[in-house]
């Protein structure tokens, strides 16, 4: 057996090298010779035993006496008896009713006690029934209790089989098994375990010894060691490097939070400016700025939350706002017939919880450079049941790419970069898709390293009724990503619900598969 | 986005040609249709169609016309359409539009079909384009509300008019006994789904024959005997009525186009209004009202970014079934059974698909554009490293609450939230003002978390604010919270000290009293003489609203105000 004695905890090694092969040893004999204290005593038997290093010899059987929460006050605050002597001596004698009120205690516990002590020569009555007393001052028996107090007070306990005859006698009157609330000792059989050393334990014991190892290697350096180089003339004790460290509780970013950083980061360094936007939109800016006809299934009121007061806002900005209404009722000026129905400018106003995040390129684009290009990543609502593939709000990746000369093959290569730089897509297809506000429209289709073939997003070069309305006369390219997905599987999980987790302990074992 | 069922077999023989599953879903994205599954046992397909302007598309035979037309490059012809200019032989075939409906439900089209026996999958798929056409483009049958009738029944001419909700009564289909008008709305299971698009009228909308043979109570339910179509059945009448014209006509047009498609003769039916349409007093129907669009070619070169030829483009077009004419300027004839060209832009994007998407190569934008972040955003991540280097754990909640959670357990009265008004449940009736509500929320399910809790969010909150143009406000918010048994006022002031110190920041605080906070251990935060915040130890009663049996310091700290230079 290779036996690995570098690790073992100083107690232990004291132990070992103290007791010799063929003899017993308890706890007694290692506080007495060792200068253990009982619980050091119990760690190393508890350590070596669990190693195989020591066995049970034998059991042996003694009594101890434990001080009582009454034995506690007794020590400190005197016993009845020897506040009785100090009250008479101090003030001189007294009836016992008064004695017994003076110290707060039953007439009867003064009167048993008076008993004992004139029985003891410690105290006499007159005949007007005055206790005083004789100035001999605490009785043997009175010293001895006194004593066992004061041991039994700095030690926890007190063996029994330390104690002398006078004080066996002494402390049976004043203890008890059970019930002992009202006497200041409880008596308690102990079982002690007397151990000796096992083959393993006597093997280790060698070890220890041909290792030159004491237990009084340094454990923690200490400032003190360092500053009074102590530790010059000693060596370190090894630790057990395989034992289980402790746990930290470190700050930590949310790891959801930390991939749409990422996304945002990567989004920034491909040349995007990022826009947000407020949570509560209007109808016109969530449907009617997006080119979708106010009577669209899309905008149903089980679609899309609405905000139930103020339901309107005061105004919508102009020119767009009459830009809008005219693409929608005959195309304006965008060469579109448009859809032919009356625009409802109170519809309009309407105030709803933002539905889509294409919302916000569409108000990005009164104030947008070109060339120019723009993404958001932002907090979206919509009216559906909460599931595993849905939630009440979840976060929509947007943007646009406004310039002279963007088209059709821009943005496949724009989805392209986004394919790869974004999803480590292996293969891309591009397939035609529907969107009410992009013509064309495409959806892009990646192959993932792990998630196979899904799709990455939606897409499509915005409509002239869109952008010329909201004062862009450039073809503007706009898309969406779906970065959930990707998220999950960077996670480890397969319910979009735990994105927003509030279970602290599950967000902080989270980590990237 | 409607969905569709259809029968493998039929959906083939409409196309022409067999495919397999992969190369039916490659085909299928002309029709920007996804194969979304397949019932092995009937070999039924489901098909999702995305294009809700294609209305064409939600049947068998749509989606196997665009499949057809897609492979071979030819353009169906229909000779049964009129024209402003030419009207086709309605025979005695005529639906006459009485006054009385004008302010109710305004029109009605219709159109006749005979030939063969119907079978089981031609008559599934008509009922199946009926409700698909009712329901997405006919906006649940409040714009269009179709009915399919037994001709051989019928005597022409049929009335359409507006009749006595209590007088006018018939047995109508899946019931045995005469209802009135009116108990149809109540009793009848249609009734209850669509009655509400009429009740408010005085008078129903209402279909007899010349012999006063009830057909239906548009838009709710046909009568069990003229309008119970059943296999074997070879002569049907098909009508329409509804708010808007112009996609009632479309909507026959491609009835008219499906059922031709599927061998039927198609007989033409006169509609005489008693008022001006924009179609003139009378319509024959099926009516091909589409005007010619132009486009010129090079706005299309521009925008796909290819240099195409004018046949080039022409033979794009006819694989998506559109006949195009011209050369620099081609005039496109829109298919009777489309109304989808609002913009030359509609027409570029067929040319795409009939070009085939495979052919468009990938460049790169050239232009150069610094991409920046927002200062809300950068300013949020200098917080949020403050708060990750204090121990804090970063959180992310939902916006939505409850009002019990976001209002009651914060013991607050609630007049500054933004409530839904049509939540889909109470627990998601609320937008979040604080993360306050969130951060306890964690608590409440993280007893079991190993103590220290140090948690935090940045995020958004809103909440009513008069002076905005939308009377709500919406603002960043830095919120976080300690809980453990040794959690004070003082320790989560140190915390607000070391941001505002690390952010080089100067605050003040003055006394606060909020019944989230146990009084006298709560302030508020002053940057630049405004309110940025507050903070203080949670106090027991909401913490024992939220079952919370650790004591917890919380902080809100609006980052919109502190972000300002001082």
């Amino acid at each position: 057996m290779d036996l690995d004695v570098k690790s073992l905890h100083p107690l232990e090694v004291k132990t070992l090298r103290h007791v010799k092969p063929g003899e017993e040893f308890d706890t007694e004999r290692l506080v007495m010779e060792l200068s253990f204290n009982i619980g050091q005593c119990n760690q190393a038997f508890s350590w070596l035993a669990a190693k195989g290093f020591i066995e049970e010899a034998r059991r042996s059987e003694r009594v101890v006496y434990e001080l009582t929460e009454l034995g506690r006050s007794y020590a400190e605050k005197g016993t009845p008896e020897e506040r009785i002597v100090e009250v008479l001596e101090q003030e001189g004698p007294m009836k016992m009713p008064e004695l017994a009120r003076r110290l707060g205690l039953e007439n009867r516990d003064v009167g048993s006690a008076y008993g004992q002590l004139s029985k003891e020569g410690v105290l006499s009555m007159d005949a007007e029934k005055n206790v005083s007393s004789t100035g001999e001052g605490a009785s043997e028996r009175m010293k001895t209790v006194r004593s066992l107090l004061e041991r039994a007070q700095k030690n926890g306990e007190l063996e029994g089989s330390d104690l002398s005859s006078e004080e066996q006698q002494a402390i049976g009157k004043i203890s008890k098994k059970r019930g002992a609330s009202g006497v200041p000792f409880k008596t308690a059989d102990r079982e002690e375990i007397v151990y000796r050393l096992s083959p393993n334990g006597a093997a280790a014991r060698e070890a220890l010894i041909a290792a030159g190892m004491t237990g009084e290697e340094i454990g923690a350096l200490s400032p003190e060691l360092l500053s009074t180089g102590a530790w010059k003339n000693k060596s370190f004790r090894a630790y057990n490097i395989q034992s289980p460290p402790n746990r930290v509780l470190l700050g930590r970013r949310n790891p959801y939070g930390e991939y749409l950083h990422w996304v945002k980061d990567k989004l920034s360094s491909l040349g995007f400016e990022e826009f947000d936007g407020p949570l509560v939109e209007t109808e016109f800016w969530n449907g009617d700025a997006l080119f979708m006809p106010q009577f669209h299934s899309a905008r149903d009121i089980h679609d899309v939350y609405y905000v139930k007061n103020p339901s309107h806002a005061k105004e919508i900005e102009q020119p767009y706002l009459d830009q809008v209404a005219a693409a929608h009722e005959n195309g304006w000026t965008t060469g579109s017939r448009g859809w032919g129905y009356s625009f409802d400018r109170n519809f309009t106003r309407r105030q709803v919880l933002r539905s889509q995040g294409t919302v916000l390129s569409a108000k990005q684009l009164p104030q947008a450079k070109v060339p120019g290009k723009y993404f958001g990543v932002v907090r979206c609502f919509r009216y559906d049941q909460v599931d595993a593939t849905q939630g009440a709000d979840f976060y929509q990746t947007e943007g646009i790419v406004l310039g002279e000369e963007v088209n059709l093959r821009t943005l496949l290569g724009l989805l392209k970069m986004f394919a790869e730089e974004i999803a480590g897509a292996e293969e891309v297809k591009y397939v035609p898709g529907y969107f009410p506000f992009t013509e064309p429209s495409i959806e892009v289709h990646i192959k993932h390293p792990e998630l196979g073939w899904f799709e990455l997003g939606g897409s499509g070069i915005f409509r002239p009724e869109v952008s010329k309305s909201l004062g862009v006369d450039v073809p503007v390219l706009a898309w969406g990503l779906g970065i959930d997905r990707m998220a999950l599987m960077h996670l480890g999980l397969n319910d979009l619900r735990e994105l927003f987790s509030p279970n602290i302990e599950n967000v902080r074992l989270r980590r990237n598969q | 986005m409607p969905k569709i069922e259809v029968f493998q077999d039929a959906l083939y023989k409409y196309a022409g040609k067999k495919y397999g599953d992969h190369e039916l879903e490659e085909m299928l994205t002309v029709a920007k249709g996804e194969l979304d599954d397949k019932d092995e046992s009937s070999s039924e397909l489901k098909i999702e169609l995305n294009d809700t302007n294609r209305p064409d598309l939600w049947s068998t035979a749509g989606v196997g016309r665009q499949l057809r037309v897609y492979k071979t490059g030819e353009v169906p012809q229909y000779d049964f359409f009129s024209t402003a200019d030419k009207e086709q032989d309605y025979g005695d075939r005529v639906v006459k539009i009485d006054p009385s409906v004008k302010d109710v439900r305004p029109y009605e089209v219709a159109l006749a079909a005979r030939g063969r026996a119907i079978d089981e999958a031609t008559l599934k798929d008509i009922i199946q384009t009926q409700e698909k056409l009712c329901w997405n483009f006919g906006r649940k049958r409040r714009s269009i509300a179709i009915g399919v009738f037994r001709s051989d029944l019928l005597t022409y001419p049929i009335t359409y008019r507006a009749a006595d909700p209590d007088e006018t009564k018939f047995v109508p289909l899946q019931m045995e006994e005469k209802l009135s008008l009116r108990q149809m709305t109540t009793e009848h299971p249609k009734g209850r789904e669509y009655g509400h698009i009429v009740a408010d009228f005085s008078t129903y909308p209402y279909l007899e024959d010349a012999k006063g043979e009830a057909l239906s109570f548009p838009p709710v339910i046909n009568s069990a005997y003229t309008g119970a179509v059943k296999v074997g059945d070879e002569n049907i009448f098909i009508e329409m009525t509804g708010t808007e014209l112009r996609d009632l006509i479309l909507t026959a047009n491609i009835v008219a186009c499906d059922l031709a498609d599927a061998g039927f003769e198609i007989l033409p039916v006169k509609i005489v209004y008693p008022y001006e349409t924009e179609f003139g007093g009378e319509i024959v129907s099926p009516f091909y009202f589409q005007q010619p669009v132009e486009l010129e070619l090079d706005r299309a070169r521009k925008m796909l970014g290819v240099d195409f030829s004018p046949a080039q483009a022409k033979e794009a077009l006819q694989k998506m079934g559109v006949r195009a004419e011209g050369e620099e300027k081609i005039t496109v004839t829109v298919p009777p059974y489309r109304n989808d060209f609002l913009h030359e832009v509609d027409i570029i994007e067929d040319i795409m698909i009939g070009h085939g998407m495979d052919r468009f190569e990938p460049i790169m934008p050239s232009d150069f554009t610094p991409g920046r972040l927002t200062a809300e955003e950068e300013f949020a991540r200098k917080v949020r490293d403050i708060m990750i280097g204090m121990g804090f754990q970063e959180m992310m909640y939902n916006y939505l609450g409850s009002k019990r959670d976001f209002i009651d357990k914060m013991e607050l009265s609630g007049e500054e939230f933004i409530q839904i008004e049509n939540p889909m449940t109470e627990n998601y009736e609320f937008v979040r003002a604080s993360i306050m509500p969130n951060l306890l929320h964690s608590e409440s399910v993280s007893a079991h978390a190993v103590y220290p809790h140090h948690i935090f969010e940045i995020g958004k909150i809103a909440y009513l604010h008069d002076a905005d143009n939308s009377g709500t406000v919406t603002r960043n918010s830095l919120g976080f919270l300690s809980s453990d048994g040794e959690v004070g006022f003082n320790e989560v002031s140190a915390h607000v000290s070391a941001i505002f110190y690390y952010l080089s920041r100067d605050y003040r605080l003055e006394e606060l009293d909020d019944p989230r906070f146990i009084p006298g251990r709560a302030a508020r935060i002053l940057y630049r003489d405004q309110s940025a915040g507050m903070f203080g130890e949670v106090h027991p009663r909401v913490l024992e609203n939220w079952g919370v049996q650790m004591p917890c310091t919380c902080c809100e700290i609006d980052l919109d105000t502190i972000s300002l230079e001082e």
